[in-house]
């Protein structure tokens, strides 16, 4: 069945009505890598040996990588929870415990991240958790006095304490939260206890001494369906959360133009790394004059350690769609591509299946939803080469050549994909698209600092306490996005630097974790946003080591086409090398930098121009370190390398580095 | 004349299957014995050998032309999925590569013709891309990640144990082809860093002490499946 406009409009009428009782298990790559497949035969399995009438749901991920496979789970009675870390066992206990005994589990509650400021309803249950130093130790001990206060007051048979496994605060004493309202206690102390039972859960009246007002710091556009939608259902999309209403507003509400007007009041900029602002892209496709214009999606998401194109894909991929078929109803294309890592079979899958399905119910094809547009969508696999992410590379690789870039200008948007103009966007872009068109540029510019607006995507990662995706306004610091939303860093070790952008970024240290992130802020820094990967590094991270590391990512995918990258980055590498065996000498850190800027001068593409970043930024902020291994030699270098990189042995090994190292901000420019 | 046929030969009926029997070697020991008997090759058992030559060489034949087909058949079928497409070379690649594992050579040549694509252009694109091979995979694929959160978490001990447990370099396959051993980027796990693909499994917060584990299951699956 074909929709048309009338359809799509009474659907947005009716929106939804879920079952009561429901479980939705999340299924993206990094669940399913940690057992969400089998949790949820688990789950199915036991609801129907027990005859039980929830449904069952499935999902992308909410992005709680530190916790999957994740599940959220509603039923009469019971506030609507997340679990984590749920095995097959657990997933016994939440048919057993939660849905049949209707309490909570102990130890694998994710609290909810919106939090209340006022009780407005009678408390039912009290999650708890000490988020101190010391590994949670005193969650026992307040889940048992909460308990025994409750006794004494006679409304045990009423409340219930669960200790959480996650409560979204970090380093705040004990956390208490009461559900179903999420008004949520900080610092609780053993004397506080019998106040808030006394007063909240007996009187509902919030305690404000105690209260946690300071509201969530994330706020998600990009991904505001992961973890809700069902990726693998169009109607799902349809119905649940009001998709292709977007496309709708523009194909009938709008011109072309006016629809790139309402992306240049969102200001939104590219968010695959160098931040050209969407609309100009736009509007510099559909100004030149062609018999075809392409629209690309570049889901060839290189960086490793960063996830956020893959989950977006695996969770919410209509949106990604319909925000490529607003793109190209902006620039008057009828052709478009999405390029996806052949690495992430499972987001290949999803969009393979999102394409199918709305083609069946012509959002794609022929004379959308009845509006004489018409938008045909498709797949093409890379196959693993980081340079494929680099524009012209990636028409390339399209176009079925080798990844070779090519110089600009031309840019793409004047000859791209076999010559036509061509609009690359990346996934987190297009993802922002039907956002904004739904809800408003003004709206989206709403977020952000002055140039940077609306929010981004970090995937968090390294040694942090919780990996996983983050989204904040733009001018978030880095600070708040590792200390106060992912918990801070592993094993309350000390941070020592945050290196965002991946091979072609930089670290930060320490002394800027105030920065707000913009694109600006970071490139002062000497790194760059990128697509948005951050890794967390503590003290035991050598940066030296570090840089080399990121240099033989790049020197292994440099395609070999120009010299400076072909040859310098091997170069470089052999010094760092030499370097990192302690047989460097003082003229080395010269060297490096006369390298270093060779190739960012004279590289062809940008996977040349920022290899050296990593280098630069190391020796800019830790030149002490480069120092430390020069005049050490050897024995400091065996000393180095005898700690292992891994956080399974090192905690015994003393830090590698100086403590003093990380304080001397200028200290790279007074080593050469 | 064939009465004085040597008593090594057997008799009339018998003979075919025991000639077919015979594999190369012998039927070269059998002729240089007869001539050494005789002085020359008797007429019925030199044309006796040629027809069973004939046979071996006409099995080969059929096999090898069976293949070819086989390859044939493939080809054309990927490529006419992809036929009307521009730029299809890649995509072909992926299909080819999904089907065997790799991309074998005579598949590539049969490629080539299909395509008018010069097999130069083909080998261009294959090596270039990190992700297809030219060698068949192992029956057993042990792949470390090695991202930025597994290199920070420690994958470079979990590199050494598996080279050291399997003997054999990354990108390496072992010799009696069992495994193969592959580093990748970054397999979007970061969560779970450091992360090892075993067989299809990920596996996550893996510890170079559990490697020695995996690759004993393994060994053990297979024996009992051998019995």
């Amino acid at each position: 069945m074909k929709l048309t406009r009338e359809n799509l409009e009474s659907i947005a009428a009716q929106p939804l009505v879920d079952p009561p009782e429901w479980i939705r298990v999340q299924l993206d790559t990094g669940g399913i890598a940690a057992g969400a497949e089998d949790a949820f035969s688990a789950l199915a399995n036991l609801r129907n040996e027990r005859h039980l009438g929830f449904t069952m749901l499935r999902a992308g991920s909410i992005g709680y990588s530190f916790a999957d496979p994740v599940v959220e789970v509603q039923t009469a009675g019971m506030p609507r929870v997340h679990y984590g870390c749920v095995t097959p066992d657990v997933a016994g206990s939440i048919i057993v415990q939660h849905i049949i005994g209707k309490t909570l589990i102990d130890d694998h509650v994710i609290a909810a991240r919106t939090r209340s400021l006022e009780i407005s309803a009678p408390v039912t249950h009290i999650l708890v958790r000490d988020t101190g130093p010391g590994s949670a130790s005193k969650t026992e001990f307040f889940q048992f006095s909460i308990n025994e206060e409750l006794k004494r007051r006679g409304l045990s048979n009423r409340v219930q304490v669960a200790r959480a496994l996650d409560i979204g605060i970090y380093n705040r004493g004990v956390v208490v939260q009461l559900l179903p309202s999420a008004v949520t206690y900080a610092n609780v102390l053993a004397p506080d206890v019998a106040r808030i039972v006394a007063e909240s859960v007996e009187n509902s009246r919030v305690l404000d001494d105690l209260l946690w007002k300071t509201p969530d710091k994330q706020v998600r556009i990009a991904l505001r369906h992961c973890g809700d939608v069902d990726p693998c259902r169009l109607d799902d999309y349809l119905r649940r959360v009001g998709g292709y209403q977007a496309l709708r507003r523009a194909l009938f509400d709008l011109t072309p133009e006016q629809v790139i007007a309402e992306m240049k009041a969102s200001a939104l900029r590219g968010r695959g790394g160098a931040g050209f602002p969407t609309w100009m892209k736009w509007q510099l496709t559909r100004a030149q004059p062609a018999a075809q214009r392409y629209v690309i999606c570049n889901g060839d998401e290189g960086d490793p350690g960063a996830f956020m194109d893959r989950s977006v894909l695996e969770s919410d991929p209509h949106a990604v769609l319909e925000g490529m078929l607003i793109a190209a109803y902006a620039m008057g294309s009828s052709k478009g591509y999405f390029y996806i890592r052949a690495e992430y079979p499972k987001a290949v899958e999803r969009i393979d299946r999102a394409i199918l399905e709305a083609r069946e119910q012509g959002l794609l094809g022929e004379n959308i939803l009845g509006s004489g547009f018409s938008f045909e969508a498709k797949i093409r696999l890379g196959a693993g080469a980081f340079v494929c992410g680099e524009e012209t590379a990636l028409i390339a690789s399209i176009e079925g050549k080798r990844g070779s870039p090519s110089p600009r200008p031309p840019y793409p948007s004047v000859r791209g994909l076999w010559g036509m103009p061509t609009a690359i966007n990346n996934v987190e872009t297009l993802a922002c698209v039907p956002a904004i068109l739904s809800r408003g540029g003004a709206w989206f510019a709403g977020y952000g600092t002055a140039t940077s607006k609306g929010t981004k995507v970090f995937a968090v990662t390294g040694k942090v306490r919780n990996a996983q995706l983050v989204e904040v306004p733009m001018g978030t610091t880095l600070r708040e996005i590792i200390f106060d939303i992912c918990g801070g860093v592993m094993d309350d070790k000390e941070i020592k630097a945050v290196q965002t952008g991946g091979p072609s970024g930089g670290v930060i240290p320490v002394q800027h974790l105030d920065t707000p992130v913009s694109y600006e802020t970071l490139q002062q820094l000497g790194s760059i946003m990128g697509s948005g990967g951050m890794l967390v590094m503590d003290k035991t991270d050598s940066m030296v080591e570090v840089a080399k590391f990121y240099l033989k990512f790049c020197v292994d995918e440099s395609c070999g086409k120009c010299a400076p990258c072909r040859i310098g980055g091997y170069q470089l590498l052999q010094i760092l090398d030499k370097i990192s065996r302690g047989r460097g000498g003082p003229d080395d850190i010269l060297l490096i930098r006369r390298i270093c800027l060779a190739m960012q001068r004279a590289s062809l593409c940008g996977l040349g121009q920022t290899a050296a970043n990593p280098v630069l930024s190391t020796l800019r902020y830790f030149g002490e370190e480069y120092k430390a291994f020069i005049d050490g030699g050897a024995a400091y270098a065996r000393k180095v390398s005898r700690v292992p990189a891994a956080g399974t042995a090192a905690a015994s090994a003393p830090p590698p580095v100086p403590a003093a190292t990380a304080a001397s901000p200028a200290s790279g420019g007074t080593v050469s | 004349m064939k009465s004085a046929a040597p008593e090594s030969l057997p008799k009339t009926g018998q003979r075919h299957v025991e000639l077919g029997r015979q594999d190369e070697p012998s039927l070269l020991n059998l002729l240089q014995d007869l001539e050494q008997q005789h002085g020359f090759v008797p007429r019925d058992v030199s044309d006796e050998i040629s027809r069973v030559v004939e046979i071996k060489l006409e099995r080969i034949r059929r096999i090898q032309s069976k293949l070819e087909s086989t390859t044939r058949r493939d080809v054309l079928q990927h490529v006419d999925r992809w036929r009307n497409e521009e730029g299809n070379l890649i995509m072909i690649l992926h299909a080819i590569q999904n089907q065997y594992g790799y991309v074998p050579r005579e598949v590539a040549m049969e490629l080539s013709r299909e395509l008018g694509v010069k097999l130069a252009r083909i080998y261009e694109v294959i090596t270039f891309y990190h992700y297809f091979r030219l060698q068949p995979p192992g029956a057993h694929n042990i792949t470390v990640c090695n991202g930025t959160a597994c290199y920070l978490k420690g994958s470079t001990d979990l590199l050494n144990e598996t080279r050291t447990q399997l003997g054999i370099a990354e990108g390496q396959t072992t010799t009696d082809r069992q495994f193969h051993f592959e580093v990748v980027r970054c397999i979007g796990c970061c969560g779970m860093a450091p992360a090892m693909v075993v067989d299809g499994k990920t596996c996550g917060h893996v510890k170079a002490t559990d490697i020695a584990g995996y690759i004993s299951t393994i060994k053990a699956q297979k024996g009992a499946t051998k019995k």
